[in-house]
């Protein structure tokens, strides 16, 4: 809007500019043909005439020059004398009077004698007449009053400053026209920058620009809504299909289970429907993570956001971290700074658990040999700062790199992060419906390193989904996620949530 | 009825394969009336017939849905239902619960759980006095014996009673024994608040319980200090 300001003030003023110098330049040429160009032609040549005749014995004689000028200009001359008579002619015309009253002076040589445009000079105690052919010349009279010409310093100003105004306001309305119409298109193109349709009236000055506009933004609707469908199928996809997994997993796991508690079997036997039975819950963890992740990348899981005091929160996942699955190995500390101890925030609390918990799984699951883990809340001004950090072996080199990606999604804020968001989505994706050979593979070398563990903790959340889901529900939350390996070993993880002014 | 193992249970799921994996669970584990059908037509039919005591629901059915055939049920009789469904979304787990479902259990399963859950619904429903005698916990720390219903500490130092502040933390820790308890919960269930701005008067009620119920106040061994998260009750022998 303000740059439109700028484009109509820039354009009536260069308009007025234009108009005023034109006037100028205008008047300029005006007076200078006025005062040089007549004088030459006319009186000058009447006086020339006038010196050239001469009274000889013989009357009245126009010499050389003189008649020759007559002649070239196809003119004729007369000479009367004080009563008004002609005493003397030169090619006078038949219509022409030979005598003339003072009136009748008085009228030609102001106006016309016998539409003949005529000039007069003095010759003598008579008039020399020197007369044009008819349609030749105009003769004008010009009075102007005195007063009005003494005042000439102030009606030239005057008159440039009102056209000036004129001006002015002539393009300012021609500009304001252009601007409605310019307005119309700008607030178009800030509409299709928004994703609302846009349909501007096709008429005026400026229709065919508004044409195109239409047509971008019906484009780029259409677009966007091929995308949605897509993103929509997408996620519709892979929640059916994890839908669909689950009757069938849940009779794989309901015998190897029962098998596992037969007291008719062998010990080795029991440990092989113990090893089918857990990676049934394996997949179901997974298929559970990657719905939630394609449903969190879509913005379609619901969140059900209410005040929640974090501190609490994240106490409470690591006492049941600690009760239930962490080992002798690993050693898991909380320290919540003293303002961060009250604070709240607006958020689901399922989600924020889920985000806290594979945190500290992801930490136990690279650290099979165990690690300290430290979680420390700190609270600086609007923003919560939760640091989840290990002493363990740090991020794997190929995680680090995928991580590392989306490191830059936080520096470069929105735009560029919403395109590595889905680039990472794309991946995960990817080894799920794409890259069927690369899914075998990958499944398989998680079965070889995993298969033998006994503990079900370690094989919580080894899939890649723990992290991105993480970065997904922070975000869901106005947040954003860094992930970092420390160089006295081990990674952090840092989390910025905002939080409620209270 | 002698037990829960003569109720009728009526299995409805359109999967035939989860039908038989249920059926044979719910037999291995003594279950003897189990009926089973693959539709809601066919769930209706023997729901008339047959009057089952428990019913295990699918949500998804070939002509119908889980939820609309337990309001038909309903309509008729307070029999109990559990779900047994492949949807996991909270969504479709509130809105079974909120219709009046006794439990609602996603697939996959563990055998196990579903067993635990269909005695716990039976007990609830049909042998609720199996319940309903609701003696508080006694037992013993080491030498010290602890009774709740009296709120006695007897030890060699003499005897003792637990404050209500006092009592009330020590149920909590009881009930979660060998498990942390954040100092949140503990404040939430003696005062009903959070844990900001009670820290200090929650170490002051945990040192006096220390000073009844642990031999050495100052090196606690059953109630253990966990750092930045809260306590924990070990060494629990119930008497």
């Amino acid at each position: 809007m303000k740059s439109m300001m700028k484009v109509l003030s820039r354009y009536v003023l260069s308009a007025a500019a234009v108009a005023v110098l034109l006037l100028v330049i205008n008047f300029a040429i005006f007076t200078i043909w006025l005062f040089t160009e007549k004088d030459e032609k006319n009186y000058y040549s009447i006086r020339q005439t006038a010196d050239q005749l001469t009274f000889t014995r013989e009357g009245y004689k126009l010499t050389g020059s003189g008649r020759d000028q007559l002649e070239r200009n196809n003119q004729w001359a007369m000479l009367l004398d004080p009563a008004g008579k002609v005493i003397w002619n030169y090619k006078l015309p038949a219509d022409v009077p030979q005598s003339y009253s003072i009136s009748d002076v008085a009228g030609f040589s102001r106006w016309y004698l016998k539409d003949y445009p005529v000039s007069v000079w003095r010759y003598n105690d008579g008039l020399l007449v020197v007369g044009s052919p008819k349609d030749t010349m105009w003769k004008l009279g010009i009075m102007i009053p005195q007063k009005s010409m003494e005042n000439l310093n102030f009606w030239i100003p005057l008159f440039l400053i009102l056209n000036t105004i004129t001006a002015i306001f002539f393009a300012l309305m021609l500009g304001l026209r252009l601007f409605r119409s310019l307005k119309l298109i700008s607030n178009g193109i800030q509409d299709m920058a928004e994703k609302r349709p846009v349909t501007l009236p096709v008429n005026g000055v400026l229709g065919d620009l508004a044409a195109g506009i239409n047509k971008a933004s019906s484009q780029l609707i259409l677009q966007e809504t091929a995308l949605n469908k897509r993103d929509n199928a997408r996620t519709t996809w892979i929640a059916g299909i994890s839908h669909d997994i689950r009757t069938p997993l849940a009779v794989a796991m309901g015998y190897a289970s029962q098998l596992e508690e037969d007291e008719g079997l062998m010990d080795e036997q029991k440990d092989l429907a113990g090893i089918v039975r857990r990676q049934c819950q394996r997949i179901k963890d997974l298929v559970s993570d990657l719905n939630l992740a394609s449903k969190l990348e879509y913005d379609m899981q619901p969140l059900r956001k209410e005040q929640t005091p974090l501190a609490p929160l994240i106490r409470s996942v690591a006492a049941d971290m600690i009760n239930d699955h962490i080992s002798e190995q690993h050693t898991l500390e909380v320290s919540v700074s003293d303002n961060a101890q009250n604070g709240q925030l607006l958020g689901d609390k399922q989600l924020l658990k889920r985000a806290v918990s594979n945190l500290i799984l992801n930490s136990i699951k690279h650290n099979p040999e165990g690690c300290d883990i430290k979680i420390e809340l700190n609270k600086d001004g609007e923003n919560f700062i939760l640091s989840v950090a290990d002493n363990g072996t740090g991020f794997p080199k190929e995680v680090f790199e995928r991580l590392n990606e989306t490191k830059m999604d936080a520096d470069h804020k929105e735009d560029v992060g919403r395109k590595e968001d889905v680039d990472l989505m794309e991946n995960v994706n990817h080894k799920k419906d794409v890259n069927h050979k690369k899914d075998v593979d990958h499944m398989e070398d998680i079965d070889h390193k995993k298969c033998a563990e006994p503990n079900d903790l370690k094989e919580q959340s080894s899939h890649g989904l723990g992290l991105t889901i993480v970065r997904q529900i922070i975000k869901a939350h106005n947040g954003s996620t860094h992930f970092s390996n420390l160089s006295r070993g081990g990674c952090q993880v840092i989390c910025y949530l905002p939080a409620l002014t209270s | 009825m002698i037990d829960v193992y003569d109720c009728k249970l009526l299995l409805v799921d359109d999967e035939p394969e989860l039908r038989r994996m249920v059926i044979a669970i719910l037999k291995q584990n003594g279950f003897k009336k189990i009926i089973s059908a693959g539709n809601c037509s066919e769930a209706r039919h023997l729901f008339a017939l047959e009057k089952p005591e428990v019913v295990i629901l699918d949500v998804s059915l070939p002509d119908g849905d889980g939820f609309s055939l337990m309001r038909d049920f309903r309509a008729s009789s307070s029999v109990p239902v559990l779900f047994l469904s492949a949807r996991d979304e909270d969504d479709d787990r509130l809105l079974g619960l909120g219709l009046g479902a006794d439990d609602y259990m996603t697939k996959p399963f563990l055998p196990r759980e579903l067993v635990l859950r269909l005695h716990a619904i039976l007990n609830r429903t049909y042998f609720p006095a199996v319940l309903s005698q609701k003696l508080k916990p006694v037992f013993s720390l080491g030498d010290i014996k602890i009774d709740l219903n009296s709120c006695e500490v007897t030890s060699q130092k003499g005897n003792a009673t637990l404050t209500a502040k006092e009592f009330a933390l020590l149920e909590k820790l009881y009930e979660n024994q060998e498990k942390i308890v954040t100092g949140d919960n503990l404040c939430m269930a003696v005062w009903g608040d959070s844990l900001y701005g009670y820290e200090n008067t929650l170490m002051v009620h945990i040192r006096r319980l220390r000073e009844k119920i642990e031999p050495i106040p100052s090196s606690p061994k059953y109630l253990t200090t966990v750092r930045g998260l809260g306590y924990k009750l070990t060494g629990v022998t119930v008497l």
